[in-house]
């Protein structure tokens, strides 16, 4: 009997701390940069949306490519109107994991380093992609940052002749979270 | 004569290099001024968009939409401030992410006052999410 009650209290704790085990965020800032010795464009978006299953390491993100704001209004359209076609395309996606979620605590403040793969999709087209980033735990609180590059034309991308000089072949994308616990 | 004409081209140039440059510069949509195309609350533009995502975004992406709705939430993420409005749903709703380039009266709402935002909307992720928003009185 008394072992009964252990084990529906062991289980009970089971669930308990299983359930923590996703989080998410929609307000993910998500950022990218293009360099060229004629001109540097970046622009924010803060307003993806993240979820991380820390049972599995599974990890999406969503972004909506109209919500990118520029300093320069000619920048933004050209961006949306031309490049990325937003009306078309309007999201961004990456759905993949996090290959190394066992070596990560996300219950215990400290850093860790993290290997992400998964699919990126950009302007309809979908790569697959490899990139490490870090998670930082302090105080309870959950942050996720990532940096890497996209070559543009691997997602049929094309810039035209005339501002060819102005825009990276490559540019870089910077990702920042934070995240919350989903209560379910 | 060829003083004439050496000072047409100057002066067409001159023309040129301003007009490029007030493209190059032309300044974001100025949203305090800026009309509302449509005006809606914002559970009907959610229901707009879980019931279909397509057609929602062929009516309102691009479009200076107007919002009413009551506050579900308020976030402040990196200086900048998104309120979220109640679209009937319990995970989703329509956020309204304030314009970074207008100076807002006010930047705290209350959870449940009823209050008006217009912005650009951008589409539909968890929420729809609207953005460059300032409150409407």
């Amino acid at each position: 009997m008394k072992k009964g009650i252990l084990l529906s209290l062991m289980s009970l704790f089971f669930v308990v701390s299983m359930s923590g085990q996703k989080y998410f965020t929609r307000d993910g800032k998500i950022s990218f940069f293009s360099d060229t010795p004629l001109e540097k464009i970046e622009a924010h978006n803060s307003k993806a949306t993240s979820v991380l299953d820390a049972s599995n390491g599974n990890l999406e993100f969503a972004v909506l490519i109209k919500a990118f704001q520029f300093e320069k209004a000619l920048m933004q359209e050209h961006f949306n109107e031309n490049y990325m076609e937003s009306s078309k395309f309007p999201k961004s996606s990456f759905k993949g994991k996090v290959t190394n979620i066992k070596d990560i605590n996300l219950k215990k403040d400290g850093e860790y380093n993290a290997t992400v793969k998964g699919q990126l999709t950009i302007h309809g087209v979908t790569k697959d992609v490899e990139t490490t980033g870090k998670f930082v735990v302090a105080g309870g609180k959950i942050s996720a940052k990532s940096a890497f590059n996209v070559a543009v034309a691997d997602y049929n991308i094309t810039i035209p002749a005339v501002v060819r000089d102005n825009i990276a072949k490559t540019v870089k994308i910077a990702v920042d979270i934070k995240f919350e616990e989903l209560k379910q | 004569m060829k003083k004439v004409i050496l000072i047409g081209v100057l002066v067409l140039g001159a023309i040129g290099a301003i007009t490029a440059y007030l493209v190059y510069n032309k300044p974001h949509k100025n949203m305090e001024k800026a009309a509302a195309d449509i005006a809606l609350e914002a559970e009907t533009l959610f229901t707009a968009y879980k019931t279909d995502e397509q057609a929602a975004d062929a009516q309102y992406l691009d479009k200076v939409v107007q919002v009413s709705g009551t506050v579900k939430g308020v976030s402040q993420e990196g200086g900048k401030t998104s309120v979220t409005l109640d679209s009937g749903d319990q995970m989703s709703g329509v956020v309204c992410e304030l314009d970074e380039l207008t100076k807002h009266p006010r930047t705290d709402f209350q959870v449940g006052e009823q209050v008006t935002f217009k912005g650009m909307c951008t589409g539909f992720l968890l929420d729809v999410v609207l953005v460059r928003c300032v409150e409407v009185q």
